[in-house]
């Protein structure tokens, strides 16, 4: 039954993974990823460690893999051309690795056939939460908050540069020409603020509002 | 053969489930509609059956005698993924959720070797996190739908829908970190066990300890499930119809009835975690009581839908997004942090014991 199950996710994963790297279209490449995350899934599960799964399911295939196809989606990629490689260089590197990849797998089947170790046959708790849990907070405490460290350094990161340029985004103008506005449509941050504003440029708009950041105007913007 | 036993078992129990949970959808569609008639002072649909009650079946008819009318420039194959994703994604979560405890047949059943069958078809360890993963999938149908239809009122629909499902999950994920600090497990089952308390009552998780983290997780839950007043995904003013404005005939249904499971899945949880679940009085003397207390308190969030869906407007999207972020993020983190408090010093204990010596009240 067990290995039945295994075929049958494992052959989905590897049929998921060969089509997300054949498929012209990014966001087919996608939808196939998220097919290979959700059978990896399944394999945990098979594997005694559901907590794993559903944390690969959650985190993976429900909320990275979102952000890949709307971003796909928001950028309307299409269907890439076949064109000649360009970088001609890469072709042996990669023959090279495919073939440590290769030997690197070969060992470990030999290596776990073997080895005298015989697996024991009864189920361990290892994949169980709580033992997930005392693991992360005992043993593994300091990895556990160096990368907790790692993902507050890449949330600021990414505020900052969200940020960069002043609180009227790149893509926002203000058109040419006299107009007055309500405060808060400018200022995502005054929410209720309904004072007049006027302005004839987006750089009048944020001098005005207080909120350009450098007095000599944004050469990216 | 023991296997193969309790695949069976398993089936049967998915097929009884499914049909009464599809049945309880079907009549849901009705009753929104004749309350919402009743909201708005006309009658509603009252024509088919005595008092409108085989409304459900004839709709079903209608919808798979429609026409199915496929956008030409569409990309096919996602546009017909779409609906199948919804649908599944809105089904898988019915299994870990305990209908009622333990029963008792009057006759031995061969298949079990006994006469006690559980009311729960899988007792997972991490039946909470199954639920929250198998939703989380449920999204990707409805952005892939408004992309696939190569609409762009759809599209809209379908990114807004996404952002706001990936913006409210956390706010719901974190409202229900109060309950599992509390009760210290993932297991749906054992969590509905600790809620029995004095009547079946006293001991659920809403009345004693999260109030908090079930108002965020409520509200958090609306706005997944894309309904009134977070339907912005389909807002009809302003999108004709949202993500689903190209389907047609049995996939728009496929749309349609996921929203209702999803509606049903997201009130069974939070009858599991906040409402002590089949809990009730006298449910140890007479177990079949259960399933009515859990079906009933089921209703009642149902109903609280459809209410909501007759008396509120719509947001608007930056309040929504706003609202979100800047309101029930927080507070949820506040409830985390104060439970997690109250739990570590132990006065919730010492309070609860205080409480049960003097009144004879409390789990």
């Amino acid at each position: 039954m067990l290995a039945l199950l295994f075929i049958l996710f494992a052959g989905m994963a590897v049929g998921c993974a060969l089509s997300m790297v054949a498929q012209r279209n990014p966001l087919y490449s996608a939808i196939s990823l998220i097919g290979v995350f959700i059978s990896l899934a399944c394999l945990y599960v098979t594997l005694a460690a559901p907590f794993i799964a559903a944390v690969q399911v959650i985190v993976y295939a429900g909320a990275i893999m979102v952000l890949v196809v709307f971003v796909i989606m928001l950028l309307n990629v299409e269907e890439e051309e076949r064109q000649p490689v360009r970088l001609r260089t890469l072709v042996p590197i990669a023959v090279a690795l495919a073939a440590v990849f290769f030997a690197e797998t070969a060992f470990i089947i030999f290596f776990v056939q073997t080895s005298p170790a015989t697996p024991t046959g009864s189920v361990s708790d290892v994949g169980l939460t709580s033992s997930i849990g005392t693991g992360l907070f005992t043993t593994y405490l300091l990895p556990f908050e160096i990368t907790s460290i790692l993902l507050l350094m890449a949330v600021v990161g990414a505020m900052t540069l969200a940020r960069r340029g002043g609180l009227i985004g790149a893509n926002v103008g203000v058109v040419p020409g006299y107009q007055s506005f309500a405060r808060e449509v400018l200022d995502p941050m005054a929410t209720t603020d309904l004072t007049q504003v006027e302005a004839r440029t987006s750089r009048e708009a944020e001098e005005l509002l207080g909120v350009s950041d450098s007095p000599h105007g944004h050469d990216e913007g | 053969m023991e296997d193969l036993k309790h695949l069976v078992l398993l089936m049967v129990g998915i097929l009884v489930a499914f049909t009464v949970v599809m049945t309880m959808v079907a009549y849901t569609v009705l009753a929104e509609r004749r309350i919402l008639g009743f909201i708005q002072g006309r009658l509603g649909p009252n024509r088919v059956g005595p008092g409108g009650f085989l409304q459900p079946i004839a709709d079903l008819l209608k919808f798979i005698f429609k026409e199915d009318i496929v956008p030409d420039k569409s990309t096919r194959f996602i546009y017909f993924l779409a609906p199948t994703i919804v649908t599944t994604a809105a089904l898988m979560s019915i299994i870990v959720y305990p209908f009622g405890p333990d029963v008792h047949l009057p006759f031995t059943l061969p298949l079990i070797g006994g006469n006690t069958i559980p009311l729960v078809i899988a007792k997972f360890d991490v039946g909470l996190l199954y639920v929250l993963g198998v939703t989380s999938v449920g999204v990707y149908g409805i952005a892939l739908a408004g992309w696939s239809s190569n609409n762009k009122y759809s599209l809209m629909g379908g990114l807004r829908s996404s952002a706001q499902m990936i913006s409210y999950e956390l706010a719901l994920g974190l409202g229900l970190i109060g309950v599992i600090l509390q009760s210290g497990t993932l297991n749906l089952q054992s969590i509905v066990e600790q809620q029995s308390g004095h009547l079946g009552i006293t001991g659920w998780n809403l009345i004693w300890v999260q109030p908090v983290g079930f108002i965020v997780y409520l509200i958090a839950a609306i706005a997944e499930t894309n309904r009134v007043p977070f339907d912005l995904p389909e807002a009809e003013t302003e999108l004709v119809a949202g993500f689903h404005t190209e389907y047609s005939a049995m996939k728009f249904a496929l749309f349609f009835l996921a929203e209702y499971v999803n509606m049903f899945t997201v009130s069974m949880l939070a009858t599991t975690l906040f409402l002590g679940g089949w809990n009730g009085p006298f449910v140890h003397q007479v177990p079949w009581l259960g399933i009515f207390y859990f079906l009933g308190k089921v209703v009642f969030f149902l109903f609280f839908y459809i209410w909501l869906r007759g008396t509120l407007p719509r947001f608007r999207f930056d309040q929504l997004m706003s609202f979100g972020w800047k309101f029930l993020v927080p507070l949820a983190i506040i409830n985390i942090v104060v439970t997690a408090t109250v739990q570590w010093s132990g006065v919730f204990d010492w309070g609860a014991k205080f409480l049960k010596t003097s009144t004879g009240w409390g789990g």
